[in-house]
């Protein structure tokens, strides 16, 4: 009909512009490019310097993704200013939320003698090493300085049930406290359940305290990680595992592993051990560098490459009980999935930049000193206290977060401006990690080429983009781990 | 234009040139910073040409060293790609984060 | 398929009363008299109550209206009219029209035929006329609503070319049917002013979603399936606007010839970009307005575009955005999208075919619209549950 008129009438594609991009190889023939909200396209490298040099042809399937996922604009249309402004300030919105995840370390004691602990083991007996209630409450008030309006509340240790009357003191005054606060206040405590009592379940089922337990695999594996008068750790591992499900509910306890040389040639049995004990998901982290693993002759041994075939290997198996219809999620792949994926951030305090340190976490120690991060304050076990922030008898909330122990390397480490992570396409899926690569390199930026943080990362990028762009229902199972 | 020249195997290194004025200095000293854990990049910049001279951090097999002498020119371009990009999309990159950023959200 | 609508009807003692009449009808002989001054009374056969302020008889019924009152002379396919229904009666041309049914599932309002687009499948075609007394007609059935009605819809056209008068409507809604959800159809782009969605947020409408449809990820796509330049960016940040300001926001895609094949791609660019949107709905074409000059372009058989329906269906799940599939009979659908598809025909408007004799499924199958006789799968099979 003459009224109508042809697609062709509404094709104003004679000439484009760029928008804000990035690129990395991902393999030997493609490259990866995200846009500032971290959506990714594919293109060969010839297509990628036509792209570049305008030289792609308008409605070919190339011009259409680039146009689509908001890395060209044409004449026709410019929307994608304001849908990219909105999905970059989406991905800064939970910045102003600041700290959310407050760690207090009630003891360093424990009872058990793990070679790669990234905390000093102390004698069971020594209560010098145990938070006093002032330092405690000292700590509370710097907790609700804090404008979060979800604030989680992390006992950790050594043991920290070897402290559970102070566990319990903190609970109940920061619930009190809260009626004034009204933030979205949660519990967890990080134990490896040995000492666990009715009394102690009792109260965090009243409480809703969950559980965060270590599950290093099968018994022999968690044994020989995790050794113990008795030799069974693992054995107490289960049983209290069952026994927190029973009294909290089933998804009130979740577990966490250490990867240690041990474990890199046995992804595939720690999974199953976790699928076993009815666990949803497993994260599959690295052995980090700090505390007694530098001592020992375990962080030696560990080398990037043999702890990438250990993760994929893990991740694959997980695809396929995936496909085999057993719902179970990696969960650092889901983290970087989320800013892969979707527009939102998902707040993972080591994998942020700006990084965590502070911005998401802040750890209260037993003796009243406050660190930037869990990983600050292994480092200063270790003798280097460059991280530690304050103290909480001595030091307002101000002197904290203010203080150039902090500002300092969050700037210096923040990864949009940092060298080859400014030009990086895998930024947005990044993290910047302070406190990593003054560990390892001695300076908070880090040389990433160098970096194991960096290799490490990338070779996941690579491998999660790889797969999904080779299987549709990989492709949607990380979709919906994505969104979680 | 990028010539290979195999320099003399005394030194284990091998040079790339690369014509100056036709690629910022400031590319290839990023790509240089990128491929510092494999080689260290000495950088000579002369009248007509920039050298460079690529010394391994480790032992490597001849092959190995062509290929990173390779991936090295072809990271050279990389760089010099993206400082294009970044050139021609500054001022809508600006505009964007300024109404990301913004107070009032999202203007007209 | 209901008649809704007459003109040159035969009427009786309609000289005092020359202007039109929105009335709400009753069919109680009981009715209360002080009632009854307001409304239309439908009469079956049988002594006619007097006190009315219209009377609804049936032809070759006897004419002895009481009092003389204005009557009209209905056909027998306004058989369906019931106590509670609202209509139009304009006595100068002898036109008839049913605004409202009490027992409709859904009650669609058109507010104007005028439109700003002029899609190729459009099943309202528009015109360019002066039909604000639609809006008067309107303003004044609303609150003969009955106010337990769980939903009403605004179309057109384009609803917002009405402005303020728009607006109006709404309010009215809010003041008349205060436990009534408000469905509006629109393209969205006159919220690319901010201050007008502002003022629909004003009214604070209890229950309100605006339907806006966007047919491809790329602009020229979506502009050429509306026809008209431009439209792709006013529709998104007129979205834009409408979410800063709160309000419900639902997209709404039809399938065809044009948009089937980048389905997915529009599905992960909702899910990116308009990810706090309400609901998503996918819909299949409808054989009326347009879609019959335009058949050659816009024709696919739906069993042709599973793949790409499911495919898209998958991506807005996975991403957690709330997707609906209309319109479409289950067994043309992938079994997997079973789930999704809604009976979403109007009662007034489905219709089986031949094919469908025996079918198990048929009550849960929306069936077809009417005008789907011009044209429907070659696959329509009954499914024979044993």
């Amino acid at each position: 009909m003459s009224k109508f008129h042809p697609l062709s009438a509404y094709e104003n594609s004679a000439s484009y512009k760029l928008l804000p991009f990035r690129f990395t190889a991902l393999d030997e023939d493609r490259y990866v490019l995200t846009n500032m909200a971290g959506e990714y396209a594919l293109l060969p490298r010839q297509d990628l310097y036509d792209f570049v040099r305008h030289r792609i042809e308008p409605g070919s399937t190339a011009f259409r993704t680039l146009k689509s996922r908001h890395f060209l604009m044409d004449d026709d249309s410019n929307v994608a200013i304001d849908l990219l402004s909105l999905k970059t300030r989406t991905k800064f919105e939970r910045l102003s939320n600041f700290t959310g995840l407050h760690l207090f370390v009630v003891t360093l004691r424990c009872e058990h003698s793990c070679p790669y602990c990234q905390v000093s083991r102390q004698n069971i007996e020594h209560s010098e090493f145990d938070m006093s209630p002032e330092t405690a409450e000292r700590a509370l008030d710097l907790v609700f300085r804090s404008p979060s309006p979800a604030i989680k509340i992390e006992f950790q240790g050594g043991e920290p049930l070897l402290n559970f009357p102070l566990i319990r003191h903190i609970v109940e005054r920061a619930t009190e406290l809260n009626k004034v606060h009204n933030r979205d206040l949660g519990f967890v405590i990080a134990t490896n359940l040995a000492l666990v009592t009715d009394e102690i379940l009792d109260f965090c089922r009243a409480q809703s305290i969950a559980i965060s337990t270590s599950l290093d695999g099968p018994a022999d594996l968690h044994n020989k990680n995790r050794p113990r008068p008795g030799g069974d750790s693992h054995q107490r591992a289960i049983a209290g595992i069952d026994r927190v499900r029973q009294a909290l509910g089933r998804d009130q306890i979740s577990a966490i592993m250490t990867t240690t040389t041990a474990s890199l040639k046995r992804p595939r049995e720690i999974i199953d051990e976790y699928v076993a004990h009815d666990f949803r998901g497993i994260f599959l982290r690295p052995l980090s560098p700090y505390g007694f693993a530098m001592k020992t002759k375990w962080y030696a041994a560990y080398k990037t490459p043999m702890w990438l075939d250990f993760y994929f290997d893990g991740l694959d198996y997980i695809i396929e009980l995936n496909k085999a219809g057993v719902p179970f999620s990696e969960y650092y792949a889901s983290v970087i999935l989320t800013k892969m994926l979707t527009p939102f951030q998902p707040g993972y305090v080591d994998l942020s930049s700006p990084a965590g340190i502070g911005i998401g976490a802040l750890v209260y120690n037993y003796d009243g000193d406050v660190y930037a991060s869990d990983e600050s304050r292994m480092l200063a076990e270790m003798g280097d206290k460059s991280f530690r922030l304050g103290n909480v008898h001595k030091d307002s909330y101000e002197d904290i977060i203010l203080s150039p122990a902090l500002l300092d390397p969050l700037e210096a480490s923040f990864a949009a401006s940092a060298p080859m992570c400014s030009t990086c396409a895998f930024e947005p899926y990044c993290g910047a990690e302070p406190v990593f690569h003054h560990a390892t390199q001695g300076d908070p930026v880090g040389r990433k080429p160098i970096s194991d943080f960096c290799n490490r990362n990338m070779a996941i990028f690579r491998g999660l983009i790889t797969r999904m762009e080779a299987d549709a229902e990989t492709r949607h199972l990380f979709a919906r781990w994505a969104n979680r | 234009m990028v010539s290979n020249l195999a320099s003399g195997a005394s030194n284990g290194c091998r040079e790339v040139c690369f014509a100056a004025g036709l690629y910022d200095l400031d590319a290839i000293k990023r790509a240089a910073y990128r491929f510092s854990d494999r080689v260290r990049v000495e950088i000579e910049p002369t009248e007509t040409v920039v050298i460079c001279r690529l010394h391994p951090l480790m032992a490597v097999s001849e092959a190995d060293h062509l290929a990173i002498v390779s991936d090295f020119s072809i990271e050279v371009l990389d760089q010099d790609l993206r400082r294009t990009i970044a050139a021609e999309t500054e001022s809508v990159r600006n505009l964007i984060l300024s109404i990301a950023f913004s107070k009032t959200g999202f203007g007209q | 398929m209901l008649t809704l609508r007459n003109q040159g009807l035969r009427t009786l003692n309609t000289g005092a009363a020359g202007s039109p009449a929105v009335l709400r009808l009753s069919d109680d002989p009981q009715r209360p008299p002080v009632l009854r001054k307001s409304e239309g009374y439908i009469s079956r056969g049988g002594p006619m109550p007097p006190g009315f302020a219209w009377y609804l008889l049936t032809d070759g019924e006897a004419s002895d209206v009481p009092n003389d009152a204005p009557a009209i002379f209905l056909p027998p396919s306004y058989e369906y009219l019931r106590s509670g229904d609202v209509v139009r009666i304009a006595p100068a041309r002898g036109a008839f029209s049913v605004l409202y049914r009490r027992e409709a599932r859904h009650n669609s309002f058109l507010l104007t035929e005028r439109c700003n687009h002029y899609c190729l499948m459009c099943s309202q075609p528009p015109r360019n006329v002066n039909d604000n007394w639609i809006v008067d007609t309107l303003l004044e059935a609303i609150p003969l609503i009955d106010p337990d009605t769980v939903e009403i819809g605004f179309t057109g056209g384009e609803p917002t070319l009405l402005g303020e008068r728009f607006l109006q409507l709404v309010r009215q809604c809010k003041s008349y049917l205060p436990n009534t959800a408000l469905h509006i159809l629109s393209n969205g782009r006159a919220f690319v002013n901010p201050q007008f969605a502002e003022q629909l947020a004003q009214i604070d409408h209890h229950d309100l979603m605006v339907g806006i449809p966007i047919y491809s990820d790329l602009s020229e796509v979506h502009d050429y399936v509306v026809q008209a330049d431009g439209a792709f960016d006013e529709t998104l940040r007129g979205i834009l606007n409408l979410k800063r300001f709160n309000q419900r926001v639902e997209i709404r895609v039809v399938i065809h010839k044009q948009t089937y094949q980048r389905l997915p791609d529009l599905a992960r660019f909702i899910a990116r970009n308009l990810t706090f949107v309400d609901q998503v709905v996918l819909m299949g074409l409808e054989m009326t307005g347009f879609t019959k000059a335009n058949l050659n372009d816009l024709w696919i058989d739906p069993l042709a575009y599973q793949p790409q329906l499911l495919d898209a269906t998958r991506i807005l799940a996975d991403n957690r955005v709330k997707v609906s599939i209309y319109n479409h009979q289950l067994c043309i659908t992938d079994r997997a999208l079973w789930s999704y598809a809604k009976r979403s025909i109007s009662d007034w408007k489905n219709e089986y075919m031949p094919e469908c004799e025996g079918c198990s499924v048929r009550a849960e199958c929306g069936g077809f619209f009417s005008s789907a006789k011009l044209r429907y799968s070659d696959h329509i099979k009954a499914i024979v549950i044993p």
